[in-house]
């Protein structure tokens, strides 16, 4: 083996150990902003389906002591992202059905309802 | 044996091949057989190692893929971490990872017998690595694809293997299912938007039995 192919092996060894090592940073950050965006995913995961709702549906929930989830008032401007169920979204005025993805449609919503799966906890300690 | 995304390829019926994916082969060799394989390698037809590239084997007609030779380590204490055989002839990256892939039933194909490695083992593998554009989505839909066919004592096996991992890679297999469960699908591979339900049930379960940390 040449020493070009030598090197070019060790270089992506290296590659290989600082992917690694940024897996493992990254993991530290988990629970600071660094991790928001795996919570944001997780919590889209976890929903059925997706809807952007208003503003007065929005205080309404408030209201009735949904809580929204913590993910989404991390980020910046913050989405109330609130867990419903398929009764409670009904009963709401104003809502859009979104794809259940990070997308921007969804970033730029300021309200989202989620329709979660009915294994899911709406009081979810993870997030 | 036979890893990467040719796997659920050639798992189909009649491995049918209907997932496009990379076109190339990647064999992997146990790193304590790699001095067996090398000398078996003169017996190799229709292939040359290629002068830019260590551990490729290139092909010489178009209707054989290109084959990549990579370290497979079953000893390894770290599955984080990778290493390299420095042999002149054939060299070989050994990746940590690998060592999740345990050999199951070879496929049997026009008479010759492929092996290839147990769904849990590959299907962990596949959501342990960090993927990142175009390929990492393509790599997750296999990952998918790998799902679809898994029964349920692969996934039995999947959990107690995952439940061995580092807590950072555990959160990596998490995270990717999170990523895997956002993907639009793909011409010629599986679309999540169906199966979100078994990527969320697989998340559960490996959130419950080890942890969310």
């Amino acid at each position: 083996m040449s020493p070009a192919l030598r090197d070019k092996l060790h270089h992506r060894v290296k590659a290989a150990r600082a992917k690694d090592a940024l897996r493992r940073f990254e993991y530290r950050q988990r629970n600071h902003a660094g991790g928001v965006w795996f919570r944001l995913r997780r919590l889209l995961s976890q929903a059925a389906t997706a809807w952007a709702i208003g503003e007065e549906d929005a205080q309404r929930l408030l209201g009735e002591g949904v809580r929204p989830r913590r993910a989404g008032l991390e980020i910046e401007p913050p989405i109330r992202i609130f867990p419903v169920s398929e009764e409670r979204l009904h009963a709401l005025a104003e809502r859009r059905p979104l794809e259940t993805r990070l997308s921007a449609e969804l970033l730029t919503a300021r309200h989202l309802a989620l329709v979660l799966w009915p294994q899911e906890r709406a009081d979810d300690p993870a997030d | 044996m036979v890893v990467d995304s040719e796997v659920p390829n050639l798992l189909e019926p009649d491995a049918l091949s209907t997932l496009v994916v990379s076109q190339d082969v990647d064999l992997a060799v146990r790193v304590d057989r790699a001095r067996d394989v090398k000398r078996r390698l003169s017996d190799l037809e229709g292939f040359r190692p290629s002068s830019e590239e260590p551990s490729v084997w290139l092909p010489e007609s178009a209707e054989l893929l290109e084959v990549n030779f990579l370290g497979l380590d079953p000893n390894t204490r770290d599955t984080s971490d990778s290493y390299v055989i420095d042999d002149p002839d054939f060299p070989l990256m050994v990746f940590g990872l690998l060592s999740l892939m345990k050999p199951g039933r070879p496929v049997e194909i026009e008479g010759l017998s492929v092996p290839v490695p147990r769904v849990a083992g590959l299907l962990l593998e596949k959501l342990a690595t960090e993927r990142t554009g175009e390929k990492g989505d393509r790599d997750l839909l296999v990952a998918l694809g790998l799902l679809l066919v898994a029964k349920p004592e692969d996934l039995d096996e999947l959990d107690a293997t995952y439940r061995g991992l580092s807590p950072d890679l555990r959160h990596t297999v998490r995270s990717n299912l999170t990523i895997l469960a956002g993907l639009e699908g793909r011409l010629g591979m599986p679309d999540p938007g169906p199966h979100r339900v078994a990527i969320a049930s697989l998340r559960r379960r490996l959130e419950a039995t080890g942890g969310t940390e």
